[in-house]
């Protein structure tokens, strides 16, 4: 069956699901009539170069391919199906060598434009490979899809950093990524821009000594609705993850962030936990948080998580004060903190400079 | 015995497979006064109200509340096969064992006396209690209450004697605090309740000792649906002990009560349970609470047996300064998925809750903890905690955590967090290298991972809940 009539052969999905809780799918699909499969969606322009701006070095390529047979573990099917339909045209691999390891970071650019367009990406990262990928989403598309998924090949590190960066409409993300055997992979998303975002992202531990952090940057303001979906499973032994998610809202938005740490049977040493940190900022804002855990394996390090939701610190904004700064300035500051203590784990220092000089116009907007 | 009650009973290696070392899985011999054919309609709802003699509008309730129950579809998690499987159609809805509710124990029926007494509530009665339901079946056989508190005005009696009493208490506060249709077995259980408590305690009244509920399935396939409603006026303070056992049969029972609290400005109810079930029965409970101004509520809430156990403790944080309180602690063995936690709703500014899970998974056991806090956007400075540590004592075992936290208002300070591990080999070696054997080690481990709960617990209660643990630690290890 091809993706399109696996997606119409799927019943709408309910509500009790929390996947679907705060942001049904209907909210989220491009036109609203789940039942439809759009035909017209445009695909993005999509750029890579090295992050100062110089010639890609070799041994990275983007190319067109078709991602539609392409298997995915634990994914949902109703993204799935419908992503990949809306795709067909529109998909891409980044083909990255073995023991790959450039000087700079690599930056890919998906400019949406001004259309409804979606886009279907698959990173096929070699063996031994050392390199740093920041993706940025920019645009004016009212509506965005982006499918993400490919295998991290074995012992490769790898820092790879999702910005969603888009004026304003919806932007629908799904990553589908499996985490070769001792490969070492930080994944962080900063979500900034679009009015909706509804992100569902799967990272799979199916080789021994896998390693993953994932890490997220979330400022919500004015009317944004923000939902990010974590999945991290464990299906092989010695495993270890780390989530580590700060949300800082502002306005009248909204955050959600959902985490599922399943354990299998035979994951024995796997060591996981993830963590969901929510800072309130205005009277109207909202944070919802359902940090979940399935555990089927006894073996185990530890499986912990947690999750925190609260304001800006009074004590600590007493200590700033009494320092010297006015209020405004105190706040933006703890506020800037909150958000870079995961920015900062993202990469490396380049990386981290260029995204604290990235994000200083979204900070000033949260702060308003 | 019957043909088909041979059928279905177990023999004592069966028994031994299935339940291990319960020691309330003995039963008496079915002595019913009035029961019920097996299933449910509209007909054996009123025919239920009609041999209570009750007033037509808790008829049209019952109705009303049936109509909701043939609606509403199944839940849709927790644990959807063994939900399936329950055949509500091979469910005795009502059985009277009795003739009365007695005051003396000498006038109850000599089996029923001696279940209780083998299972120890007239002897606590008399130590520690201030008063005692005792129920068999669909009714209480027992009440008393100590003559002091009824000069005081506190009104402790079986929910048909309060209904009768004082109907215009219970029309009052009746499924204010959960209604009929809050879930399907809600409605199931507002169609054909039968027996449970009815307590209320005038303004400014400390009723000191603690008042204890116990409840007995006895006959097989029964249906047993208590409704319990206890009311605190202001400023007044009780602790209610309620306790739960059956007998092991092969064919399944269905426990499914309904329990409402109503803590007034200033009031304080406790509210501890110990539920032992056998591994046949599916135990689907709804209990809430609302807590008015400065008002406390605590949910002590300890789950063991059972087959399926769906139960969330909840409180509705109305007014300023309530604060609640939930503890529990769950353990599943074999065959058993416990799905236990709580609920909060801060709807008041100032209110706080503390949530602490202890669950342990054995022998192939699921344990699971679902919980929902909600903050309203007009609750200001509300303070959460939640705790869960559950332990997997083997590798059958699994454990889960659904946590659910929504918080609408900036100024809400909330905290979640939950760890699975298995017994430390450091803890082990510690116990051993000191002269216990490996058996006596992880039940001492067990019973101080479950101490936070005991700790809450009278005495006598928290005595045999480390007894039952110790038994169930038996052959853990090797």
């Amino acid at each position: 069956m091809d993706a399109a009539s696996q997606y119409l052969s799927l019943d709408e999905p309910h509500r009790a699901n929390h996947l679907w809780r705060y942001s049904p799918w209907r909210k989220v699909h491009p036109t609203g009539k789940v039942g439809e499969i759009p035909t017209s969606l445009a695909s993005p322009t999509l750029t890579l170069t090295s992050l100062s701006g110089g010639v890609v070095l070799a041994g990275i390529s983007l190319e067109k391919s078709s991602g539609a047979n392409q298997v995915l573990h634990h994914a949902d099917a109703v993204t799935e199906s419908f992503l990949k339909a809306i795709t067909t045209d529109s998909a891409f691999t980044l083909r990255v060598e073995n023991n790959f390891i450039p000087s700079e970071p690599i930056f890919l650019d998906i400019d949406t434009g001004d259309s409804p367009c979606a886009v279907h990406l698959t990173l096929d990262v070699g063996r031994h490979c050392e390199f740093e990928l920041i993706t940025q989403i920019d645009g004016a598309a009212p509506w965005t899809g982006l499918l993400r998924s490919g295998r991290i090949g074995e012992g490769t590190i790898l820092n790879d950093v999702v910005i969603g960066h888009t004026d304003a409409g919806t932007f629908l993300r799904v990553d589908n990524i499996s985490i070769g055997r001792d490969a070492q992979v930080k994944t962080g998303t900063v979500s900034s821009g679009s009015e909706r975002t509804k992100a569902d992202l799967r990272y799979r531990m199916g080789e021994i000594g896998g390693h993953l952090r994932v890490l997220g940057s979330i400022l919500a303001s004015d009317k944004m609705h923000l939902d990010h979906h974590v999945e991290i499973h464990h299906d092989a032994p010695e495993t270890f993850s780390r989530l580590e998610w700060h949300s800082a809202c502002g306005g009248k938005s909204r955050t959600v962030g959902t985490g599922m740490l399943r354990i299998v049977d035979g994951a024995h040493g796997a060591d996981a936990s993830q963590l969901f940190q929510n800072l309130l900022l205005s009277k109207g804002a909202k944070a919802d948080s359902i940090p979940e855990l399935e555990v089927s394996e006894h073996n185990v390090v530890g499986c912990g998580h947690g999750t925190a939701s609260g304001p800006v610190d009074e004590d600590q904004m007493f200590y700033l004060e009494s320092r010297g700064f006015d209020t405004d300035q105190a706040r933006d500051t703890l506020v800037a903190a909150f958000l870079n203590s995961t920015l900062i784990a993202m990469g490396s220092e380049t990386m981290h400079e260029w995204l604290t000089n990235h994000l200083q116009e979204e900070l000033a907007d949260l702060s308003s | 015995m019957t043909e088909q009650e041979a059928s279905t009973m177990m023999t004592p290696e069966e028994v031994s497979t299935v339940v291990g070392d319960y020691k309330a899985g003995w039963h008496d011999p079915e002595n019913s006064t009035i029961r019920f054919d097996n299933g449910l309609s509209e007909q054996v709802v009123r025919d239920i109200s009609a041999l209570k003699d009750e007033p037509e509008w808790m008829t049209e309730f019952r109705v009303k509340a049936y109509r909701h129950y043939e609606k509403r579809p199944m839940p849709t998690w927790g644990n959807m096969s063994l939900l399936e499987q329950i055949d509500f159609d091979n469910i005795c809805y009502f059985l009277r064992s009795g003739e009365g509710t007695e005051t003396n124990w000498d006038d109850v029926p000599e089996d029923i006396r001696n279940t209780f007494q083998k299972l120890g509530i007239p002897e606590a009665e008399q130590k520690w209690l201030s008063g005692v339901t005792a129920q068999y079946e669909s009714e209480a056989v027992y009440h008393s209450i100590r003559e002091d508190l009824v000069k005081q005005g506190v009104i402790f009696l079986d929910m048909d004697s309060g209904l009768r009493e004082y109907p215009e208490l219970v029309k009052k506060w009746f499924c204010s605090v959960i209604p009929y249709s809050d879930n399907k077995f809600s409605a199931l259980n507002t169609a054909v309740w039968s027996g449970g408590s009815f307590i209320y305690v005038p303004k400014g009244v400390h009723v000191e000792m603690p008042v204890q509920a116990y409840f007995r399935i006895n006959a097989k396939n029964m249906g047993q649906f208590e409704r319990t409603l206890i009311i605190a006026d202001e400023g007044s303070s009780i602790h209610y002990v309620e306790g739960c056992t059956a007998p092991t049969y092969s064919s399944d029972s269905l426990h499914s009560a309904v329990v409402e609290l109503i803590a007034l400005p200033g009031a304080y109810i406790r509210y501890s349970t110990v539920q032992n079930w056998s591994a046949n029965v599916y135990n689907l409970v709804t209990k809430r609470g609302i807590a008015h101004e400065n008002a406390t509520i605590e949910w002590v809430d300890g789950n063991l047996g059972s087959k399926l156990t769906m139960k969330y403790p909840s409180v509705i944080l109305k007014g300023e300064g309530a604060h609640a309180e939930v503890i529990s602690v769950a353990y599943s063995g074999k065959g058993q998925h416990q799905d236990t936690g709580a609920k909060i709703h801060h709807l008041a500014s100032n209110t706080t809750s503390k949530i602490l899970s202890k669950s342990i998974s054995k022998d192939g056991g699921r344990g699971s903890y679902r919980g929902l806090v909600t903050v309203s956007a007009k609750a200001e400075n509300c303070k959460v905690n939640v705790v869960c540590d559950a332990l997997i004592l083997d590798e059958e075992s699994r454990s889960d955590t659904y946590p659910t936290m929504e918080v609408a208002n900036s100024t809400a300070r909330c905290e979640h967090e939950a760890s699975v591990s298995k017994v430390s080999d450091e803890q082990l070696f510690y116990l051993m290298s000191r002269g216990h054997a490996e058996n006596e080690a992880l039940a001492m481990i067990v019973n101080g991972f479950f101490e936070p709960f005991t700790r809450e617990l009278p005495m006598e209660y928290a005595v045999e809940l480390n007894h039952l643990m110790a038994l169930e630690m038996e052959g853990s290890i090797g």
